[in-house]
């Protein structure tokens, strides 16, 4: 089996087994043994929720570092439109560009074309989409990650349409490839995101096609780098054009949603983990009929929450309203190039997502249902008060882990209670 | 004949729309954590669910058990209810017994006995004017799950 890799990583020194990431996993991948954290690789869907409730920091995104951009000749950062909400009221997105530009990056990419793209890629799809629906967006790698895991049989639903960033990737290499003479791999695409899971995306799309794109930065990486470059610049000469030059980028990410164009009763926005989970419950259960398009994002808020943003969710967001709301239509430059490239490019995904398979271990039905069976039968010796103390987040995960022979049932403190002398070794301060 | 593997009941509240949908969901996280193929799994959800719905909607109580083999998912749905005075009727797309009181709510549009006829290998239908209605349904498992 293929290794599965994540957006981030557990550093076991700095980790003192405090089980906060344990606890607020949504889908319980972690435990917590021998006062360490550990992943269960192939549960994991990179929401990043664990990152955020470490109290000694010791979950870190794996997004990349300004050293290991140095083997590319041409750098270009493609920005998510949540980058731009960061920022004071006053900051616009043509400062942060330029100041984009100033940390190393050779150029910086017209990312509001492609939006614009997927925007009508999207809608053309939900119209001839023959069904089942409703479709799902994508563009979340989480949302992606948890239909894989959690809802293996909606993945016929995730729309086959490429996430824009990807589009970004592959138009600005050729571009650039073309103007400087210069090899696609020598050109670095290098998206600047407001959370680790889109890192997971670039190293290991889900669909298992190769990325675009080269590499991540997180916001909050290049944060302060990026107010010092503001505040130092006193012209406003040499920013980059036609960086934002339709409001169309700034939807994008937005807890108001992506299509404004889309009719409402047929489109469903949502964001936030809890109440995507519940409302793909429904659509499991052929519940949710007159919906022909779903916009997911796992982060409550959507992109601008993300999790390696650094502004407040509320403030972001009104900065985000602002900025729209004082974004002029769009050029005839910008329709042009749009129309230019719709025609000349295949927005559709390279090959279709597909669930993951969640036993490590191949073992048969029969085996399975035993084990299910077995474990049904330990959680009726089991507190069911999800203390933690065992390492798994649930008596119930605990009963699983002992019927596939992971762990032991004594790791219970009240079927042992010399655990607790066990527990006290690890966390005697 | 395919070996049991698993067998496992769950009750049903007649006419409480909060609690509906729950039994197929149970079903469904059951199933789906043991590694149950997509497509079956798909199909069988429907099916529950619809199921699950027409005994809510129609009776005061039923029973839905679950019977698992090596080659298949069975559903088995006993309920007391009006019964089914004709049940190739029932079948017909469209037709529909439900108030306005269901509609409103999003149920009953006549879709229920045929979708779960369409997402089934095998549906029977058994049914009594007064006392009740049985229905049990197969799904085949996908060989190489």
């Amino acid at each position: 089996m293929l290794e599965l890799k994540h957006g981030f990583k557990i550093d076991a020194d700095r980790c003192d087994g405090r089980m906060n990431c344990m606890r607020a996993c949504p889908v319980h991948a972690i435990r917590v043994k021998n006062g360490k954290a550990r992943l269960i690789s192939e549960l994991c869907i990179d929401c990043g929720s664990c990152l955020a409730v470490c109290p000694t920091g010791a979950i870190s995104a794996t997004t990349i570092t300004f050293a290991e951009l140095d083997r590319f000749k041409f750098k270009v950062a493609v920005a998510s439109p949540a980058l731009f909400s960061q920022f004071g009221m006053k900051d616009s997105p043509a400062q942060v560009g330029r100041a984009l530009l100033d940390l190393g990056f050779d150029a910086v990419w017209e990312y509001a074309v492609d939006i614009e793209l997927i925007d009508r890629a999207i809608m053309d799809c939900v119209k001839s989409w023959p069904g089942p629906f409703p479709l799902i967006s994508n563009s979340c790698p989480v949302i992606v990650r948890l239909i894989q895991v959690a809802y293996p049989s909606m993945v016929d639903q995730l729309i086959p349409v490429e996430a824009p960033r990807e589009i970004a990737g592959r138009e600005l290499k050729r571009r650039y490839s073309q103007e400087l003479g210069m090899k696609p791999e020598e050109i670095a695409a290098i998206y600047i995101t407001p959370c680790q899971a889109k890192t997971i995306s670039i190293l290991q799309p889900a669909e298992g096609a190769k990325s675009y794109l080269d590499g991540a930065v997180g916001i909050s990486q290049v944060y302060n780098d990026i107010l010092t470059k503001m505040r130092k610049i006193t012209s406003a000469g040499d920013t980059p054009k036609g960086l934002v030059s339709s409001g169309e980028l700034l939807h994008w990410g937005s807890p108001e949603g992506e299509f404004p164009k889309l009719s409402r009763e047929h489109y469903l926005p949502l964001t936030g983990l809890t109440d995507v989970i519940k409302v793909f419950d429904d659509i499991e259960k052929g519940k949710i009929r007159n919906i022909e398009f779903l916009e997911c994002h796992a982060c409550p808020g959507g992109c601008i929450g993300g999790n390696l943003t650094v502004e407040n969710l509320y403030v972001a967001r009104s900065k985000n309203l602002h900025l729209r709301a004082d974004m002029p239509n769009p050029g005839p430059s910008f329709e042009k190039e749009v129309e230019r490239r719709y025609a000349a490019e295949d927005f559709s995904l390279r090959s279709p997502v597909k669930p993951r398979r969640i036993e490590g271990e191949v073992v048969d039905l029969r085996e399975r249902v035993n084990r299910k069976k077995r474990a049904d039968e330990l959680l009726k010796a089991l507190p069911l008060l999800n203390c933690g103390l065992c390492g798994a987040p649930t008596c119930k995960n605990h009963a699983e882990d002992v019927a596939a022979g992971r762990t032991e049932i004594g790791d219970c403190v009240f079927l042992s209670l010399h655990r607790i002398d066990v527990l006290r070794t690890y966390y005697k301060k | 004949m395919a070996a049991e593997l698993l067998r496992e009941s769950f009750e049903i509240q007649g006419r409480n729309y909060d609690k509906a949908g729950e039994v197929s969901g149970e079903i469904k996280v059951m199933l789906r954590d043991l590694g149950i193929e997509a497509a079956s799994l798909r199909r069988l959800v429907i099916v529950a669910f619809e199921a699950e719905m027409n005994v809510v909607m129609y009776a005061r109580r039923g029973t839905m058990t679950l019977i698992l083999t090596d080659e298949d998912v069975n559903l088995e749905v006993r309920d007391e209810g009006p019964g089914i005075p004709d049940i190739e009727l029932a079948f017909r797309e469209g037709y529909s017994t439900a108030s306005d009181e269901m509609r409103e709510m999003g149920f009953g549009f006549g879709m229920g006995l045929s979708n779960m006829k369409k997402n089934s290998d095998e549906l029977t239908v058994e049914s009594e004017v007064g006392k009740g209605t049985q229905v049990f349904a197969k799904i085949k498992l996908n060989s190489n799950a």
